[in-house]
Parts: structure tokens; sequence; C-alpha cells
């Protein structure tokens, strides 16, 4: 065959790498431009990726925040102590100082009955009945850090000796509720993984659907495309970049839901933080975060696409 | 460029569409196959464009047995072949330009060079003026024309063409088939099924008639031993080689 005369037009070997970047750019280009064509099956099926998304997306967040908030309690877990009403200031606080050299002890502090009673009368709202009271009744307080609090033997083991002490009455380690919050934590944790994952193959199934469609829609193309040499990587191309945009475009749109979703949070929440005082601080998706959220997005985007091309196309010959 | 011998092929059902069909069409040679509808003129067609595989027998293109062929190549051989349909299968979501150009893209052309190539093979058919138009606007013939321009963008080796003519009045059949003709003497290799006969008739080039999957007339074994020993060469293929149409 004649074949290096006539076939000279032909691109040469080092021209081939730049056609095959050339050709990934124009598939990039043309899906997202049928993208923009089609604007009304794009935005459909963005949404359904978006909102589906952003479930997982939310319930991780709200767990980020629960984690946080949980993260504080633990790290401030308190033995307190009331003494005997009857105690003078003065023996009370030696007793408080005689508890700050024990062992496993990190540090005390002394609230004083009328110190009690003071922030009693701001925070309660009694004030003015507490006035009617002839004497005060509260005791005084001691409020001691274990040295760790994640070591619950060595903790309990305070505790008793605390209890112990004839000076005091009631000596209080909350921890039953901790250990519930921390198991409802645990649940709440799997269950983001389970709906992370089911989530996650509804999102594969959509958009391989939506890729199924479009190959169906364009067979007469594939087709002529076939007969006129096209392999079926160059055929595969335009359609894999089509799951690409979906699943980028589905990710950005449950970041958006999301971040939207917690500024309508913000407002209450913030009003909730000034009625009981407390510093209840909303985490939003760090960048990280979002990263991960668009990029996996695009992976299941990619893979959805690709499972429907690998079933799909290759049904598709010419006849 | 095309070689058959005793190709049969033998449809689910025991309903043989061809039955030890030989053929030679030699590089740079054109020939009309003609026959009833239902004679097997398509499916010998689709053996060559590698749509079907033969049952039985040796069918090879460019040297290449098409029935061994490994699916990974199928792409690459086709790409020898330019296929002219009798429904010339235009995508009409895109403009007549980008029709034609479809197959140097795939092919992976530079841009200056599938522009290049485009225009020409689009004056070539006498549609230039139309290269902006979208499929949907232009007439039978003319979409007809687009679809030979689209054939021949690549410069195959071969033109294959099915019923070219079957929906055109006989004027423009004429016309399309002196583009073949015009093709033909630039050295490409032609074969053309076709059921006009008076038209072919005028034409006087070889002959091959199907009936019922046989082949009961075949021009082209006349000199078939010739080519074979001697390798058939025109001067115009070398024109067409350096030619810049």
């Amino acid at each position: 065959m004649r074949t290096s005369n006539r076939r000279r037009g032909r691109p040469a070997t080092s021209n081939k790498l730049v056609a095959y970047l050339l050709h990934h750019i124009q598939s990039l280009v043309f899906s997202l431009g049928k993208i923009y064509h089609s604007p009304i099956t794009t935005i459909m099926t963005v949404a359904v990726i978006g909102i589906t998304l952003s479930l997982p997306g939310g319930f991780y967040l709200f767990l980020k925040n629960i984690n946080a908030m949980s993260g504080d309690i633990r790290s401030t877990t308190q033995i307190t102590l009331y003494l005997d009403i009857k105690l003078n200031e003065q023996k009370a606080r030696a007793l408080e100082r005689a508890i700050s050299k024990t062992g496993n002890v990190v540090s005390t502090e002394f609230i004083s009955r009328q110190a009690s009673l003071q922030a009693f009368r701001e925070t309660s709202g009694f004030g003015r009945s507490i006035d009617t009271l002839s004497s005060n009744p509260l005791p005084h307080t001691i409020i001691v850090e274990p040295v760790s609090s994640a070591d619950t033997f060595a903790v309990k083991n305070l505790l008793n000796a605390l209890q112990a002490m004839p000076e005091v009455k009631i000596a209080k380690l909350d921890t039953e509720w901790l250990e519930r919050l921390y198991t409802i934590l645990e649940i709440a944790k799997r269950s983001v993984v389970i709906v992370t994952i089911l989530f996650s193959i509804a999102v594969l199934l959509v958009i391989g659907n939506t890729i199924r469609l479009d190959i169906q829609n364009r067979r007469q193309e594939i087709i002529v495309t076939k007969l006129i040499g096209a392999t079926n990587a160059f055929i595969r191309r335009p359609f894999l970049y089509g799951g690409i945009w979906y699943g980028l475009l589905g990710g950005l749109m449950s970041w958006l839901i999301v971040e939207i979703g917690y500024l309508a949070i913000a407002g209450p929440l913030n009003r909730l933080n000034l009625l009981y005082q407390a510093d209840l601080m909303l985490i939003t998706f760090t960048f990280q975060d979002f990263i991960i959220l668009v990029s996996s997005s695009t992976l299941l985007g990619l893979t959805g696409s690709w499972i429907a091309v690998a079933r799909h196309l290759n049904q598709i010959e010419p006849t | 460029m095309i070689e058959f011998q005793n190709v049969t092929k033998r449809y689910p059902g025991g309903y043989d569409a061809l039955s030890n069909v030989s053929l030679h069409l030699a590089e740079g040679e054109m020939a009309f196959l003609t026959g009833h509808s239902g004679a097997g003129k398509s499916t010998l067609l689709k053996i060559i464009s590698l749509i079907e595989k033969p049952t039985r027998g040796i069918a090879q293109l460019d040297k290449i047995n098409l029935k061994t062929i490994s699916r990974h190549r199928v792409p690459y051989l086709r790409r020898k072949i330019g296929i002219i349909f009798q429904e010339h299968h235009l995508l009409f979501d895109r403009s007549v330009f980008d029709n034609v150009a479809l197959p140097l893209i795939i092919q992976g052309y530079r841009h200056q060079e599938i522009a290049k190539r485009t225009r020409a093979a689009l004056d070539k058919v006498g549609l230039l003026n139309k290269e902006k138009s979208m499929p949907v606007t232009l007439s039978g013939g003319e979409q007809q024309r687009v679809g030979i321009a689209r054939a021949v963008v690549h410069k195959p080796m071969l033109l294959l063409a099915d019923e070219p003519t079957g929906n055109l009045d006989p004027v423009l059949s004429r016309e399309i088939m002196q583009i073949f003709l015009d093709f033909n003497q630039v050295g490409v290799s032609v074969l053309v099924a076709s059921h006009d006969l008076i038209l072919i008739d005028e034409l006087q080039k070889p002959v091959l008639t199907l009936n019922q999957g046989k082949m009961i007339h075949n021009d082209l074994n006349r000199d078939q031993y010739d080519q074979e020993v001697g390798g058939f060469r025109s001067p115009q293929v070398n024109e067409f080689s350096t030619g810049n149409w």
C-alpha cells in the first residue's frame, strides 16, 4: 500500500498526544455546551443530586457541631462538692486548699454561700423571692477538676474519697448523661455513614440513568460515528465528562443548600445563645469539607456515567 | 482492495444472505453492485464495512481478514473506507461543516487541517457556500452530497455507497454518480450498490449482479488474473496522492 504517501496529511505521533488532549478539552467543552443547551434536564438532574447530597452533608455538619459542643463538656468534667451547711467559710476554704494538694486533682474553685446566692439571684429569676428568705439556704461549694476525665476509674476513686470526707455533704459527678450522650453520638455517626452510603448510591443511579437516557437519545449519532471509525474511547468521552459536570454541579448545589440551611438556623441559634448565656458557635463547612464534598460528588458523577456507558454503549452497534 | 473468496453469510435461522460469493475489486477500480432487493447487496456491503462478519469463506479488505480482525482494530480499518448511506445519516444537531469534519475530528487532525480539508471536500461536492447551514435546510440531493463530502474528507482508499441515488431524480442521480467517477479518476476504489440499471449501463463500469445471495454476473472476473499478477496502478493514482483538492 502507498500508505506513507497517501496518508501524509495524518497527524504525526508527536501531534497525536496534542490531538488527544485537544479532544479531551473538546469533549469537556462539548459536554458543557450540551448541558447549557438543555437547561431544564440539567437543572433537574443537578437539583436531585444537590438535594440528595445535602442530606448527608447537613447531617455531617450537625454531628460536627454536636461533637464540638460535647468536646467542650468532655474537657470540663467536674466534681461538685456541696459542703455541710454548718461549716464556716474559713474552714471551707482550708478544705479547698487541702483538696487542691491531693493527687489526681488539677484545680479547685471555691464558691462561697454568698456568691452562690448572688449568682442564683441573678440567673434564676427568683431575685425578689430570695430576699424574703430568712437565711441563705445554699452551702459553700467546691468545684474539683480531676486530672483526667477520660480515666473514669481514677475519677470514680477520687469521687469516693471526696464523698468519704465528713465535711462533704454531697459529691456529685454526673457521668451518666455524658455516657448517654456519647452513645447517642456514636449512633448518629453510624447513621451518617449509612445515610451517606445510601444517598451516594442514589446519586450514582440518578447520574447513571441520566447518562443512559442521553446515550439512547444520541443512538443515531453513536452509530454514525462508529461507522466512520470512532473508537469506543472517543464515543465514551463526552458522556463521561457529562457525568463529571453533573457531579460537580450537584456537589456545589448541595454545598449551597447546606450553607443556606446554616444561615437559616444561625439567627435563632444566636438568640438561644443569649438566652442560655452559652457560647455555642455553629460550625460550618471548612474549606477541606467543601473540597471533599465537591470532589466526591464529582467522582460519583464520573462513576455513575462510567457504569451507564459501560452497560449501554457497547450494545449500540451499527446494523 | 476487496477480496472475497467463497464468502457465505448465514443469519440465525439458516437463511443464507450470501452464498459462495467471490469477487476481487482491485485498488483504484470502480464497480457497480446490482440485484433485486434482498439479493444480498446490503449484506455484502455490511461485511466490507465490518458491520457483519462472514460465516464462511475469506473476506479481506486491504489484505486484512474481516472475520478474524479484533474488535479493537475495527475503528482503524473503518477509517480506510468512506461509506455513503442511502439515508445519508447526517447529524441534524450540527452544521454541514461539523458533519463533514467529523471523520477528521475522530482521527485527531489538527484544527487548521480540519478546516482546510473540510472546505476542500465541500468544494468538491459543490456545497462550499452551505458550510454554515444546518442539514435540515438542505434539499435531498444536497444532503446526499454532504454525506459524500463526509465520506471522502479523510481521503479513504475505498468508497462504499449503498443506493446513493435511491431517493433522487435522474438528473441528481447522474450528478452524484459523476462525483463517484471523479473520485475514481483520482485513484479511489469505488463500489456502488444500486438498482438504477439504466444509469449503470451508461457509465460503462464493471457490474456485479447478485441474485438470492449468489453472484450471477461478475465483470470483475475477466481481468482478475492480470490484476493479481501485475498489480493495478494507474497514473491518476499518483496525481491523487500529491493532489491538494
